[in-house]
């Protein structure tokens, strides 16, 4: 069942997030072993040895970017934990949340002991509940443990957590917005250089890493990088969480090991698509990677090197599965608004560019296109690749052109025929 | 001291410099509405961005503003990938922007305007209808702002949170929704250098009320002028009409009026800034004018009341004089050399601050509401005035001396460029000219000497102060 | 606000010392928990225990969809229209509601009741269609179920 896990080990019960299960699973045995057999600098040295790399998006080899911050530099350090999970088709570190809370926890303070933090934070979107309060209750186990605060585990380490909660904004997923927000502002988005990990939360050097990306942290210590890189691909070692949703059977959270291949995973694993229909696409990683035909979807297998081959990228593991008769003009227009509706504002290519081609994209729905719309979409993402404070602009830019590239004829139709070729339809039906 | 190359001409820059401060120091234009050298850099508007050539060919482009210079680096400002990318940020910026320039305070001045003629020039390629916002939105009783004029390059914002301190602007919203907004507790009215903002500003967006539709730019003439408000003496820039642009007016007046007043840029006292009582000039500067030299209130030929004055000066024997601190130094001089052996001579403070006026600050306003207090003090020290029992002249040059502390029995000459009650009850009255009729100088605080060119004609019935002192020393029967 | 103060200082215990700006979230949030939005003399309070700008509050309070300056209805239905809901029915769950609230998504019933939202992905594509009453996720809805729900909850 997609190969190898590393996370999902363990049958989910109404207990099995508590720190009593936890610890029956072994758990903070790798933060014992950091604490008392290795060195912060031997810790980051395995963490980048296991080559893991991130799993909020950008897939940056965690290792290095730990590395960039100085021990002993006389300054403060900051961990953030970041759970804002907006990128739309994503789920799946609301299962780690929700399910595996104190393995994130070890895996913070692991990081926190490595990099030489004393406060470290979890941001979390606001609109999640029940995974705000497993996590929080699970902080307060945590405590009570010993687990965070002064001398833990008998050492000299000390660390306390804080947790955060966003308020509604997608760009607060964004490392640098993110950490704007935790200082009490906008979540605007900073501009680089300086790096976080130089000048990050009030201005100290800051490592911000996904949840999930940070959950791997125990096991990496407690297995050792090596044993680790056993799983997956050597370019692409370990596990993915990924969330599956849309024209699927079962949707939900699975973990793949990398290199697992990608049709066994949805036609198997997830069931096939819905009615049996065939599949026209899937946006692999959320909506900000590059849409796959269902036919290059289906040839991948589910590692970094395969998808930056098809052009395409794993992102944040949201993968979205699209049934045939669904209209591709309609789904570029909700992931428009979308964009638009969560440009921060700032700079002048993602904040004008996204409202311009949200009208464009509702002008060729409601029947009022004009060719010249298709290359002024393109001009558009074209101005924003590259250009922008942040990475949304691009984002944007990327997902609009792969669409376009790949299913031009349907906006073709549209424009000239006033109307969607599939009737505008986003849910398919199983009519029996 | 990195080297570096720009468009392959080498640039001596310092440690820590962007390739925007590399670039503005070595006089290569990059264009830029963000940036600005005393704020700090948000990035935002990215038509600075440059191309920078790696050996490879893997060339990379980054926003000039925030892009620290390195050794070797090698910058393109001009290339294909720059210019298409110019052209691309100018369509984006246009592309909610109102075609408003015709109606326009800005034009003529308007940072958009030149670079969409020198680097896009291309009508819009959009056929969608401009997001719309708030026109005339009062941001103060000072500042009107149009939001659609609005690019969002936040230099208002970062100008009050980082110069001013009042902490008064912010952006609302986000996204193409983004307003630049006061805050609600009326912090923004109450900021002495509000007005600042609105040379800030790029665009049309934000613009003084008392300017608005009143002249074109272009036909007004800028002249360098000190502000007389304190001092601090900020340079400033008084505008006016030009005079080959003069109106056919019924009203003289429209012609010899200030229409505005802006920053000069002086590094040695006030950088770009000054505060709001420097923009409002023409109301300390357009009063009533007297016009007319009195004899205890009987208006008189200016020869006549001359001659009264020097038989006066010529007869008594303890004559006080009270030196104005808005006399310019060459005035000063004059008095000193000219009447300064015959009067017992103390600086007057002409202006005390008003209620609610602010005192002093961490940036420019100063307690002393005087322009010359210093140059005064050089030639005639810092004894406070004083009268005794002899004295018997009293000469008043300027305004702000209480005539209820005059000495019983003491004669009054008064010299004074405004219209006041006083004017009429001295014993000889002389009106003088003002600052804005005359070149001078005036010492601030710090001992900074800063000029002042004329703006106007003086009407021939008034007296510059510099020619009347010579005129008064003079023995009565000379002539004027 | 200022009964609130005691619970705002022992956020603070878990936080870097001098970090007063950090809470204007944490603050806002806990004041809307209990006011159901955050008032003018709530912002001028917070500007006093925190010492921040008050425009920084107003600033956060403009861009954060989930604060607000305004009170809404007893029961705020948002439902997520982005594309893996919107694949499984969110559109005609949307309209449904419209229809039998009488208001259009932004509103609120006249009565006070319901305030109609839609909102952008919630995390719970997989579980599509997704309604969030108040705080609570309402997963794999259909508009029978949502008419169970509004019955239950009316």
């Amino acid at each position: 069942m997609s190969g190898t896990k590393l996370l999902m080990t363990f049958p989910v019960t109404a207990t099995s997030h508590t720190l009593a299960d936890y610890r029956a699973r072994g758990g903070y045995g790798a933060l014992k072993k950091a604490l008392t057999q290795m060195k912060p600098e031997e810790v980051t040295h395995e963490v980048t040895a296991a080559a893991v790399r991130g799993h909020g998006g950008a897939a940056f080899p965690a290792g290095r970017k730990w590395a960039v911050v100085k021990l002993n530099d006389g300054q403060p350090h900051y961990l953030c934990c970041n759970a804002d999970e907006g990128e739309p088709g994503t789920f799946k570190d609301r299962w780690i949340l929700e399910h595996a809370p104190h393995l994130l926890l070890e895996s913070m303070l692991i990081a926190s002991y490595a990099i030489g933090v004393r406060h470290s934070f979890v941001y979390i979107r606001g609109e999640f509940d029940l995974p705000y309060r497993r996590l929080a209750a699970a902080v307060e186990e945590a405590y009570q443990a010993g687990y965070f605060g002064e001398r833990i585990l008998g050492t000299d380490f000390a660390c306390d957590v804080a947790i955060f909660r966003g308020a509604g904004s997608y760009v607060c997923g964004e490392a640098s917005a993110l950490i704007t927000s935790i200082e009490g502002k906008k979540g605007y988005p900073r501009n680089r250089p300086p790096r976080t990990t130089v000048r990050g939360l009030y201005q100290r050097p800051t490592v911000v890493n996904n949840v999930e990306t940070l959950a791997n942290v125990a096991e990496i210590i407690a297995r050792g990088a090596e044993a680790y890189k056993q799983v997956g691909t050597p370019k692409s070692p370990g596990t993915q969480l990924v969330s599956i949703s849309g024209h699927i059977n079962r949707p939900g959270v699975y973990e793949i090991e990398y290199g697992y291949p990608l049709d066994r995973f949805l036609h198997e694993d997830c069931g096939g698509v819905l009615g049996g229909r065939a599949l026209k696409a899937v946006i692999p990683g959320g909506i900000s990677t590059k849409v796959l035909t269902g036919a290059e979807a289906e040839s991948l297998t589910y590692d970094h090197a395969a998808f930056e081959k098809a052009g395409s990228s794993l992102g944040s593991g949201g993968m979205i599965v699209i049934a045939e008769g669904t209209c591709m003009v309609r789904l570029l227009q909700v992931m428009l608004r979308f964009y638009h509706h969560e440009s921060c504002g700032q700079c002048t290519p993602c904040r004008d560019g996204m409202g311009w081609l949200h009208r464009i994209i509702d002008r060729i729905v409601a029947g009022q296109g004009e060719p010249a719309d298709i290359e002024r979409m393109y001009a558009i993402s074209r101005a924003n690749d590259g250009t922008t404070i942040c990475g949304m602009g691009d984002a944007a830019g990327y997902a609009t052109v792969a669409i376009l590239d790949k299913f031009r004829d349907e906006f073709d139709y549209c424009i000239a025929h006033k109307r969607s070729r599939l009737d505008g339809r986003l849910e398919v039906h199983d009519h029996a | 001291m990195p080297e570096l190359f720009i468009n392959g001409q080498l640039v001596l820059a310092e440690k820590n410099q962007t390739v925007m401060q590399a670039a503005v120091a070595n006089g290569i234009s990059i264009p830029y509405f963000c940036w600005h050298p005393q704020l700090s850099v948000p990035g935002n508007c990215r038509i600075c961005i440059v191309e920078v050539e790696e050996e490879k060919g893997d060339n990379w482009t980054d926003i000039a503003c925030n892009m620290p210079v390195s050794e070797g680096m090698r910058v393109l400002t001009d290339s294909p990938v720059v210019l298409a990318h110019r052209k691309a940020m100018l369509q984006l910026m246009l592309l909610n922007h109102p075609v408003d320039c015709g109606i326009c305070d800005k034009a003529g001045e308007c940072t958009l305007q030149d670079y969409h003629f020198q680097y896009n020039g291309a009508p819009s390629v959009s056929r969608d209808a401009k997001v719309r916002a708030t026109k005339f939105h009062p941001l103060s009783d000072r500042i009107v702002l149009d939001n659609e004029r609005c690019i969002l390059c936040s230099r208002c914002v970062r100008f009050t949170h980082e110069v001013s301190k009042s902490h008064a602007l912010g952006i609302q919203g986000r996204g193409d929704h983004s307003l630049v907004r006061a805050v609600e507790n009326g912090r923004f009215e109450a900021d002495p250098y509000s007005d600042n903002v609105i040379d800030l500003c790029p665009v049309g967006a934000l613009l003084s009320r008392s300017f608005l539709h009143k002249a074109r730019v272009w036909y007004l003439k800028a002249t360098p002028s000190v502000c007389p408000g304190c001092e601090r003496g900020c340079t400033v820039q008084i505008w006016h009409r030009k005079p080959e642009w003069k109106l056919q007016a019924l009203d003289p007046r429209q012609n010899t009026s200030i229409a505005r007043v802006t920053p000069l840029e002086n590094s040695a006292v006030n950088g770009p800034w000054i505060c709001n009582k420097a923009r409002d000039l023409a109301r300390i500067f357009e009063r009533p004018r007297a016009e007319h030299a009195m004899l205890s209130g009987a208006p008189v030929a200016l020869p006549v009341a001359i001659a009264a004055a020097q038989r006066l000066i010529g007869g008594v024997e303890h004559p006080v004089a009270l030196v104005s601190s808005w006399g310019s130094n060459e005035e000063l001089a004059a008095f000193k050399e000219c009447l300064g052996g015959r009067f017992a001579s103390f600086v007057k403070q002409d202006c005390r601050f008003e209620p609610g006026e602010p005192t002093e600050d961490h940036l420019l306003i100063r307690p002393d509401k005087n322009p010359n207090t210093a140059g005064a003090r050089k030639l005639f020290g810092d004894t406070a005035p004083a009268f005794h029992e002899q004295t018997d002249l009293v000469l008043v040059w300027g305004e702000g001396f209480d005539f209820a502390r005059l000495p019983c029995g003491a004669k009054t000459i008064f010299l004074n460029a405004y219209q006041q009650p006083e004017n009429a009850r001295a014993d000889i009255f002389l009106p003088v000219s003002i600052q804005t009729e005359r070149r001078g100088h005036y010492t601030n605080f710090e001992g900074v000497v800063s000029a002042f060119e004329p703006c106007f004609p003086k009407d021939p019935s008034i007296a510059d102060a510099e020619q009347l002192f010579a005129a008064l020393a003079a023995p009565p029967e000379a002539r004027v | 606000m200022k009964h609130l103060i005691a619970e705002f200082e022992l956020l603070k215990t878990r936080l870097p010392a001098g970090v007063e700006s950090s809470l204007v979230l944490p603050c806002l949030r806990r004041i809307q928990e209990e006011r159901g939005y955050v008032a003018d003399s709530d912002i001028d309070g917070l500007v006093d225990y925190l010492g921040v700008p008050r425009i920084q509050i107003e600033e956060v309070l403009s861009f954060y969809t989930q604060l607000r300056r305004k009170p809404i209805g007893r029961w705020h239905l948002q439902v997520c229209h982005n594309v893996s809901c919107s694949m499984r029915g969110a559109e005609p769950i949307l309209d449904h509601l419209a229809r039998k609230l009488g208001v259009a998504p932004g509103q609120t019933t006249p009565d006070g009741r319901f305030t109609l939202s839609t909102v952008e992905c919630l995390g719970s594509c997989g579980t599509a269609p997704v309604v969030v009453v108040n705080d609570t996720y309402h997963e794999n809805m259909s508009i029978d179920q949502l008419d169970a729900l509004i019955e239950g909850i009316a």
